[in-house]
C-alpha cells in the first residue's frame, strides 16, 4: 500500500475495485465507514452488490472478467473529461503518449456492452475519483489479482492514480489490501523466486556478493537465475523439473485450483515434506510431517498490509515435540552442511533483516515492543517510519518517475458455454479463513456454517433450475463435480455463482480452472465456467454430504493418530496400527 | 490469568490483541489499542483463538514428527533426529542427481512470522543453492 490503513479514513475518496473489505478485512471496513462519516466519497466497482456498495456514492456493477476494459475506460473518461493532472504527468511520469494510444480506444460508449457500465455513470465515477480532495485511494483485492489480466490491471490502476495526481501525497495512491496476515512479510523477507530480503534482486551480482558474505558462502553458491513459482508446482513435477517440495504452513490441496489434478502431481514427488500445525488434506500426501509451533506458541514479527512491522509474543509453551519453524529449518540446514545456530527471533531479525536491508534497519525489537509499530522505509533508529510512499511524486526508479503502462483487454481463459453456462467466482466469508484448519477448530466459528458450505446463486438462475433456498445442489465444471447448498442471494449478479473455498466436501477448488498468467503466476480463481443443478433426492444428498464429511474427518484423525502410536509397536507389526484407511 | 500481546493471525490488517491464558488454556482475547485496529477486533479476531486449545472439532494438531519409510507406506512416528536426517539424506541425494533446482520450498504468509521466512529463504538459497522459494500470497 502506498498509504497507511489508518490514513484511509482521511482520504477524500475511496474507490473499492474488486475488494470486499467486510469479509476480508472487517476492521478496515470499519475505517471505510468512518471515512464516509468524515465526508469521503465512496465508489464501489464489483459485480456483486457487496456490503460497502450500500454506503457507496456510486456503485458500478461491472461484468465479471472485464476489469481491464473497465479500467482503460475509466482512464479514458478522466482524460477526455479533462480531469487529468497535466503537471503531475509532465513532472513525475514517463510514457503518457504510448499509454494514451491504447487507452484512447476505450471510450465509455464503445465499451459499455463489455463492461455493462453506462457511459454517464462511468464519467461520473471518473469525475468523483479524479477531482477528490485532498486525496483519493484506489483499493483492490483478489478481485483484481486472481484474473487473467491481473498484472495489466494493476498497471492500469497505478497509471490512473498517476495521471489523476492521486498519488504522491498523504493518504493517497494505491492500496492492494493484502489478504493473509503476513503476505507483506513473506515478500519483505525474500520468500519469492526473484528477490533476496528487502526486494534486492537475485540477478544482481552486487546483491549476491552482499548476501554470500553475510551467509559465509562462496558467491557461486547463490544462484543468479530466477526460481520457480509455487503456483506452477504441479506442472514442474510432471515435467520432471522438481523432485522435492518442502511446504511450510500451506494447504494447497484446499486452496489451489484444480485440486484433484494437483494431488496426483504432488504424489509423484520423490519427497514431499509438510511442516504444519494441523493434519490437513495436503499432509495426507506428504512423506514427512514436521510438527511446528503455532501462532500463540512462538514469538516474532509480522508485516501488516501497510508495510507495518509489529511484534507478537508466545502465550503458550510448545505442545508435544513441536518446534519453532525457524529452529526446525536451521537444524536441517546444519545437518546439510550450512550451519545456523540462532537462539531467538530477535537475533534472526537483527542479522538477517535489519543488517541486510537498510530500509528496515530502524525497526529494532526494542522499538516494536508492546504496541510499537513501524512502517518501512525506516532506515535509522530515530526514523519515525513511512506511512506514505512516493511523497512529492518521487518514485522508486533511477529517474524518480513512474512508468505508465497500458494493455488491451482480453477475455478470460474459460468463457461460459452451453454446457457450462455460469461463471464460478471464488470469494471469502467473514467467519472462516483460507483452508479453515484454524477457524474450523474454533468452537464459536465452527458453528457458523457446516459442510458442504454454500454457493450464492442469483434468484433468476436458481428459479430457472428449480433450486430453492438451502437445497443441496451439484456444481460441476470441466474439472469435477461437487455437492453444496444453495444460498439464494439477490445481491449476486445473474450468471455467476460465488463460493468460498474452505469446504472439504463442497470444495470449489475441485472445479476451478488452473490457468495462471505468465508474469505473476496467479491463478484465475475468479472465473471458471460451471453449471449447477438441483439434486432430486434431497434426503440421499443430505446423507451423502454428511457421510463424505465424516469419512474425511476420520481419515485425517486416523492418519494423525500415528503420532501417538509407539514406534516399537509399529516396528513389530510392520504397519501403523492406528493408521486408519491410508 | 495471564495476558500475552499478539497480532491477529488472520488477515493483513494487523490488529493487536491480548491472548488471555488460564492454566495453560487460552480462554479469550481482548483487543488492544494497536495502530491499525485502535481497540477494535472482528469476529475472527474475537473468536479465532480457540484452535490453540486443540479442540479437535475439525482436525487434530500435529505433536510429533512422522514419516513414510517408503512411498505410500503408513505414517510412522519418529524422533526429530530420524526425521531431519531422513529429509537431509533425501534432499542431498536429489541435489546430487538432479541439481539444486530440483528442490522447491515455501515461506509462509501465515503464522510462522518474518523470522521463520528469513531462515527458510536463507536455507533455500545458501544451503540448497536455488531460488525456488515462493509463498502463498496468491491465494
Amino acid at each position: 500500500m502506498s498509504c497507511s490503513i489508518p490514513g484511509l479514513e482521511d482520504a477524500g475518496c475511496l474507490f473499492l475495485f474488486g475488494y470486499n473489505p467486510n469479509t476480508s478485512h472487517p476492521v478496515v471496513a470499519r475505517r471505510i465507514v468512518k471515512a464516509k462519516e468524515k465526508g469521503a466519497r465512496i465508489i464501489v466497482g464489483d459485480p456483486r452488490f457487496i456490503e460497502t456498495a450500500r454506503i457507496a456514492n456510486i456503485y458500478l456493477p461491472l461484468n465479471n472478467g472485464t476489469n481491464l476494459a473497465f479500467l482503460n475506460t475509466f482512464a479514458n473518461a478522466i482524460v477526455t473529461e479533462g480531469l487529468h493532472d497535466q503537471q503531475f504527468i509532465d513532472n513525475h511520469t514517463v510514457g503518457f503518449d504510448d499509454w494514451w494510444k491504447i487507452v484512447e480506444q476505450y471510450t465509455p460508449e464503445r465499451t459499455e456492452a463489455v463492461t455493462g457500465i453506462a457511459p454517464q455513470l462511468m464519467r461520473e465515477a471518473a469525475r468523483m475519483y479524479a477531482t477528490a480532495k485532498p486525496s483519493a485511494v484506489l483499493c483492490w483485492g483478489m478481485g483484481v489479482t486472481q484474473q487473467k489480466q491481473n498484472v495489466e490491471s494493476v498497471h492500469a490502476i497505478a497509471a490512473i492514480a498517476c495521471i489523476s495526481g492521486q498519488i504522491g501525497k498523504p493518504n493517497s495512491g494505491v492500496a492492494p489490501v493484502r489478504g493473509q496476515n503476513n503476505v507483506q512479510g513473506s515478500c519483505d523477507t525474500g520468500c519469492l523466486p526473484h528477490i533476496f530480503p528487502g526486494y534486492q534482486p537475485i540477478t544482481s551480482l552486487e546483491a549476491r556478493e552482499k548476501f554470500a558474505k553475510a551467509w559465509s558462502v562462496p558467491v557461486e553458491k547463490l544462484s543468479g537465475h530466477v526460481g520457480y513459482k509455487v503456483s506452477n508446482i504441479g506442472s514442474l513435477i510432471e515435467e520432471g523439473k522438481v523432485h522435492a517440495f518442502y511446504n511450510m504452513g500451506e494447504d494447497p490441496l484446499q486452496t489451489e485450483p484444480d485440486t484433484n489434478k494437483l494431488e496426483r502431481q504432488l504424489r509423484q514427488l520423490d519427497i514431499f515434506i509438510c511442516q504444519d500445525i494441523f493434519m490437513t488434506q495436503t499432509c495426507l500426501a506428504a512423506d514427512v510431517i514436521l510438527p511446528a509451533t503455532s501462532w500463540g506458541e512462538h514469538e516474532g514479527t509480522f508485516s501488516a498490509s501497510d508495510r507495518r512491522f509489529q511484534r507478537f509474543s508466545a502465550a503458550l509453551p510448545p505442545k508435544g515435540e513441536c518446534r519453532h519453524d525457524w529452529d526446525i529449518i536451521q537444524d536441517l540446514s546444519t545437518r546439510m552442511g550450512h550451519p545456523m545456530s540462532y537462539q531467538n527471533t530477535e537475533e534472526i531479525w537483527d542479522n538477517e533483516m535489519r543488517a541486510l536491508w537498510e530500509r528496515a534497519y530502524g525497526a529494532s525489537y526494542e522499538r516494536l515492543e508492546g504496541l510499537g509499530s513501524l512502517q518501512w522505509p525506516v532506515p535509522s533508529l530515530d526514523h519515525p517510519g513511512t506511512p506514505d510512499l512516493h511523497l512529492g511524486g518521487n518514485f522508486n526508479k533511477p529517474d524518480g518517475r513512474a512508468r505508465l503502462y497500458a494493455s488491451d483487454f482480453e477475455q478470460p481463459t474459460e468463457m461460459p458455454c452451453e454446457q457450462y453456462p455460469l461463471i464460478l467466482c471464488t470469494v471469502r466469508e467473514v467467519g472462516h479463513y483460507s483452508c479453515r484448519s484454524m477457524t474450523g477448530n474454533c468452537r464459536a466459528l465452527s458453528k457458523l456454517a457446516e459442510e458442504p458450505g454454500y454457493a450464492h446463486v442469483n434468484p433468476v438462475d436458481a428459479g430457472r433450475r428449480g433450486i430453492k433456498q438451502d437445497d443441496l445442489i451439484w456444481v460441476f465444471s470441466r474439472r469435477g463435480k461437487i455437492i453444496t447448498r444453495a444460498e439464494i442471494d439477490s445481491r449476486v449478479n445473474e450468471g455467476t455463482i460465488y463460493m468460498t473455498y474452505q469446504w472439504w466436501i463442497g470444495k470449489c477448488n475441485e472445479l476451478t480452472i488452473h490457468a495462471v498468467d505468465d508474469k505473476a503466476a496467479t491463478p484465475e480463481d475468479k472465473y471458471s465456467a460451471c453449471q449447477i443443478e438441483v439434486i432430486d433426492d434431497q434426503v440421499w444428498a443430505e446423507r451423502y454430504a454428511m457421510e463424505s464429511y465424516m469419512k474425511m474427518k476420520e481419515l485425517l484423525a486416523g492418519e494423525a493418530a500415528a503420532q501417538f502410536g509407539s514406534t516399537a509397536a509399529q516396528k513389530d507389526s510392520g504397519l501403523n496400527s492406528f493408521g486408519g484407511s491410508a | 490469568m495471564q495476558k500475552h500481546m499478539a497480532v491477529c493471525p488472520y488477515c493483513g490488517t494487523g490488529c493487536k490483541l491480548n491472548l488471555l491464558v488460564d492454566n495453560g488454556v487460552v480462554v479469550g482475547v481482548e483487543p488492544l489499542d494497536g495502530h491499525t485496529n485502535e481497540g477494535n477486533l472482528c469476529l475472527k479476531g474475537l473468536c479465532g483463538y480457540d484452535f490453540l486449545n486443540d479442540t479437535k472439532i475439525l482436525t487434530p494438531r500435529l505433536y510429533h514428527p512422522m514419516l513414510r519409510p517408503v512411498k505410500g507406506a503408513p505414517l510412522q512416528r519418529v524422533s526429530w533426529d530420524n526425521a531431519l536426517n531422513f529429509v537431509a539424506e533425501k534432499l542431498l541425494a536429489i541435489i546430487d542427481k538432479h541439481g539444486p533446482d530440483a528442490v522447491m520450498t515455501t515461506g509462509s504468509s501465515r503464522g510462522p512470522g518474518n523470522e521463520a521466512n528469513l531462515i527458510m529463504q536463507r536455507f533455500t538459497r545458501a544451503c540448497i543453492g536455488t531460488n525456488n522459494i515462493d509463498n502463498c500470497a496468491r491465494t
